[in-house]
């Protein structure tokens, strides 16, 4: 088969940190070619590298045969590449159509822009990812998923041959992650080559046709996916075998610890549930179905209009946007994981760093928290560790009550091992944990029950022993949640 | 990497500090004995005592900034405890031991300074109106209010041996003005890089959305942040009525920005959550010995004014190379 691209020996540096040393890939036309590893591994980087919007120290990139650079976004769209960041690289306060036409080297800009011009450049797009919302929608307005897909619509309006799509599905439950993948299909159809970046093994098993594994900088080699086997693109990715755990069996559950009575907000409507110690209750349901607005309500950062929570003891939430909502990204992972318990960290007044290292080294350890030094900002370290970073925090805040909002979201293999794990050992160790997934195998691994929210109801609470995917699917998709919908 | 780059920045500010005495030095008169004016104890000491005012000023604005906020309003505060100063030296309490009467005042000035400070600080944290937006309205409020007390006349302190004048000149030494800033610069170091209320200060500078999401007190701490930013102002009012002899409605116009320029000088970045307290010093010092060696060079003050301008551009751009 023909190839469209091949990049050899990428190499790139981060001061003294060391992302990609010899890396190498090659894309067939027509493809779905996963890029894979764990966090640090370079798939992001490469890709962002084939993009632009990284400059290499060293590459050599082929494109149809000819040897080019690609210094900047512009370059790539040049070159007919396009990529789907993870954390999307929209205007949200500028509308869909705005976000299509600007830098858009193949929209026709006149000196006067007006928004029918703008309208007409963009339908095409739109209807082809299936975006139902108006061309003057602003972005920041939609859901994510829709974000999303407005990324994706840009991309083709850019005329990408070659589309980067880094963990496109990291924050899209099943029913948009479908429609994600007939679209890719789709797109695959019409000749475009597609890299995924991804972590999602079944994911990759069902839409890419070849895999290439990343390890610490480097190419570990590339597969076929028809002949592929899950445990061993796992052993590739980390070096060694990786076993999944099962779901440990629980000890019986506690006293009470959290009792929610028809609580409503802007977002919520009538929630009630109940929590004890040791037990580990799953949230699930569609983007928009209020999953991280109870998190919001229980930690008392969305105003009650009704109902009332009682809550023996105190709650942590540990959000579902770290970067944005967790980490202070310039200090470092020692201040990042003190944070919440600093007045303990003192002595007449004083702060005690040795007191503070003191406290997480325990922790650093049990969670596997791999950084140079406690010192580092938590901007250099992989989304595996920052969570890892986010979570000590929590752990050292010791609440009795923990939401955790989608803990795994763009976190490799191993380091969502290590989430579960921790996960069970906070309910073994009598805490009652709130735990948000987009992924159901997560939530049927992890769970005791699993409530089912749906515009802002909550349509469902089963037992994990007895819940399905279907069942679970069905009651995130009741009529409700078609209702709420304006 | 990021530490890396941290310490290059610091290195490229001391070297820029360095690079502007080494200037100053060379081009500095020659006093008749040989020396270098530039360089005589009296001369650097000068700098220092020049530089407090503001560098006292900026101490507080570092806090400030590093929230990602703005204080305008501190030369109106400044003003305004000159005035207060003034009217409870030469107006009030004239029964009172010198001593109380002079512990009196500058209480009562600097307690009204931290209390506008406090104003600010509770309208940022609870309306969420803009920082710039708020200390401008205070900027032009406590100006008018400053001239309103005062009937818009300047309240002088006599050269006697009254209680007023006593107080000019204790606190005008200059080892009372310098040993002020100098304290005032070691307590608000420590304050920053080993206390509670510092780590919050960084924190919501850095990310106020995940200070909120970490249960941070964010409202106090702005409260306090702009509390201190007019007692600091509060303080160093007292100490320019004592220099100047006078209670002045129209003193400290423009201070705002020579502070704001001192502290993005020493490094801290008006986006908020980085920069800290030693930055803002050698950035004072900086704007200290640049003046004072274009003065002694005779250098017209509106050309001073315009070499300034450039220069505060070069020293910000030289710590972006990193």
């Amino acid at each position: 088969m023909l190839s469209v691209l091949q990049a050899v020996k990428v190499a790139k540096h981060y001061g003294g940190v060391c992302a990609l040393k010899n890396a190498h890939f090659e894309l067939r036309a027509g493809e779905v070619h996963a890029l894979i590893g764990e966090n640090g591994a370079g798939k992001s980087t490469l890709a962002r590298i084939l993009a632009g919007s990284t400059i290499a120290d060293a590459a050599n990139i082929v494109i149809d045969g000819r040897t080019v650079t690609v210094q900047s976004p512009l370059d790539a769209q040049r070159l007919g590449i396009g990529m789907i960041y993870q954390e999307l690289d929209l205007f949200p306060s500028l509308t869909v159509g705005e976000n299509l036409v600007i830098g858009n080297l193949h929209f026709r800009e006149r000196t006067l822009v007006s928004p029918r011009h703008i309208e007409t450049f963009c339908r095409p797009f739109l209807e082809r990812v299936g975006l139902a919302c108006g061309v003057r929608a602003k972005v920041g307005a939609l859901p994510i998923g829709q974000q999303q897909l407005v990324a994706i619509a840009r991309a083709l309006s850019m005329d990408a041959r070659i589309l980067l799509m880094d963990e496109p599905t990291s924050s899209l439950f099943d029913d948009a992650v479908e429609r994600m993948f007939g679209l890719i299909g789709q797109l695959k159809s019409a000749g475009v080559a597609i890299v995924y970046v991804s972590h999602k093994m079944d994911e990759i098993f069902r839409i890419c046709d070849r895999a290439t594994v990343l390890r610490d900088g480097e190419t570990i080699g590339t597969v076929e996916i028809a002949t592929a086997r899950v445990d061993e693109l796992i052993r590739m990715m980390v070096g060694r075998d990786l076993k999944i755990a099962a779901r440990p069996r629980r000890a019986g559950l506690g006293e009470l610890v959290l009792r929610v009575d028809g609580l409503t907000t802007a977002k919520l409507r009538g929630i009630s549930f109940a929590l004890r110690r040791g037990e580990v209750l799953g949230v699930a349901g569609l983007v928009g179905a209020g999953r991280s607005e109870l998190g919001a309500a229980l930690f008392g950062m969305d105003r009650i209009q009704g109902g009332a929570i009682h809550v023996s003891g105190s709650i942590g939430l540990l959000p579902e946007d770290r970067r944005l909502q967790g980490l202070m990204m310039r200090m470092s992972v020692l201040e990042n994981s003190t944070m919440a318990v600093l007045p303990r960290m003192q002595r007449l007044g004083f702060l005690r760093p040795a007191e503070e290292r003191r406290a997480l080294q325990p922790l650093a350890l049990r969670l596997a928290l791999h950084c140079d030094s406690a010192a580092q900002t938590v901007m250099e370290l992989s989304g595996g560790n920052q969570q890892k970073v986010l979570l000590a925090r929590w752990l050292l805040r010791d609440p009795d009550v923990l939401f955790l909002d989608d803990p795994t979201r763009g976190i490799d293999v191993a380091a969502k091992q290590d989430v579960y794990r921790i996960v069970d050992e906070l309910a073994a160790a009598g805490k009652g944990v709130i735990l948000v997934s987009s992924e159901l195998p997560e939530l049927l691994r992890c769970c005791d029950r699993i409530m089912v929210l749906s515009g802002g109801r909550l349509t469902a609470i089963y037992d994990a022993r007895v819940a399905t995917q279907e069942k679970i699917m069905a009651a995130a998709t009741t009529p409700e949640f078609a209702e709420a919908r304006p | 990497m990021i530490p890396l780059v941290r310490r290059l920045a610091g290195a490229q500010r001391g070297a820029a500090f360095a690079g502007i005495v080494v200037l100053a030095i060379l081009i500095s008169p020659v006093a008749a004995d040989g020396s270098r004016v530039f360089l005589q104890m009296g001369n650097l000491t000068d700098i220092l005592r020049q530089v407090s005012l503001i560098g006292i000023i900026a101490l507080a604005m570092t806090y400030v900034i590093l929230t990602a906020g703005i204080d305008l309003s501190v030369g109106s505060i400044l003003a305004l405890a000159t005035a207060l100063v003034a009217m409870a030296l030469t107006r009030a309490w004239q029964s009172a031991s010198y001593g109380w009467h002079i512990l009196l005042a500058i209480a009562v000035a600097v307690a009204a300074s931290a209390l506008v400070g406090t104003l600010n600080g509770l309208v940022i944290a609870t309306t969420r109106i803009q920082p710039f937006i708020v200390t401008l309205a205070a900027m032009i409020g406590v100006r008018g209010l400053a001239k309103w007390l005062t009937d818009n006349q300047n309240i002088d302190i006599g050269f006697g041996r009254d209680v007023a004048a006593e107080f000019a000149a204790v606190f005008r030494e200059k080892a009372i003005v310098i040993g002020a800033y100098a304290a005032g610069a070691v307590l608000f170091w420590l304050m920053l890089a080993r206390t509670v209320f510092g780590r919050h200060v960084r924190a919501i500078g850095d990310n106020e959305r995940a200070a909120e999401y970490a249960g941070l007190p964010i409202r106090r701490t702005k409260i306090w942040v702009y509390t201190l930013s007019g007692l600091l102002s509060g303080l160093a009012g007292v100490l320019y009525a004592a220099e100047n002899h006078q209670g002045n409605p129209n003193a400290g116009v423009a201070y705002e920005l020579d502070a704001i320029a001192a502290v993005v000088i020493g490094g801290t970045r008006l986006s908020g959550g980085q920069g800290g307290i030693s930055g803002t010093i050698v950035g004072t010092l900086f704007m200290g010995v640049l003046t004072n060696m274009l003065r002694l060079n005779n250098v017209d003050s509106n050309v001073e004014m315009m070499i300034k301008a450039v220069i505060i551009v070069l020293a910000v751009a030289v710590q972006k190379v990193g």
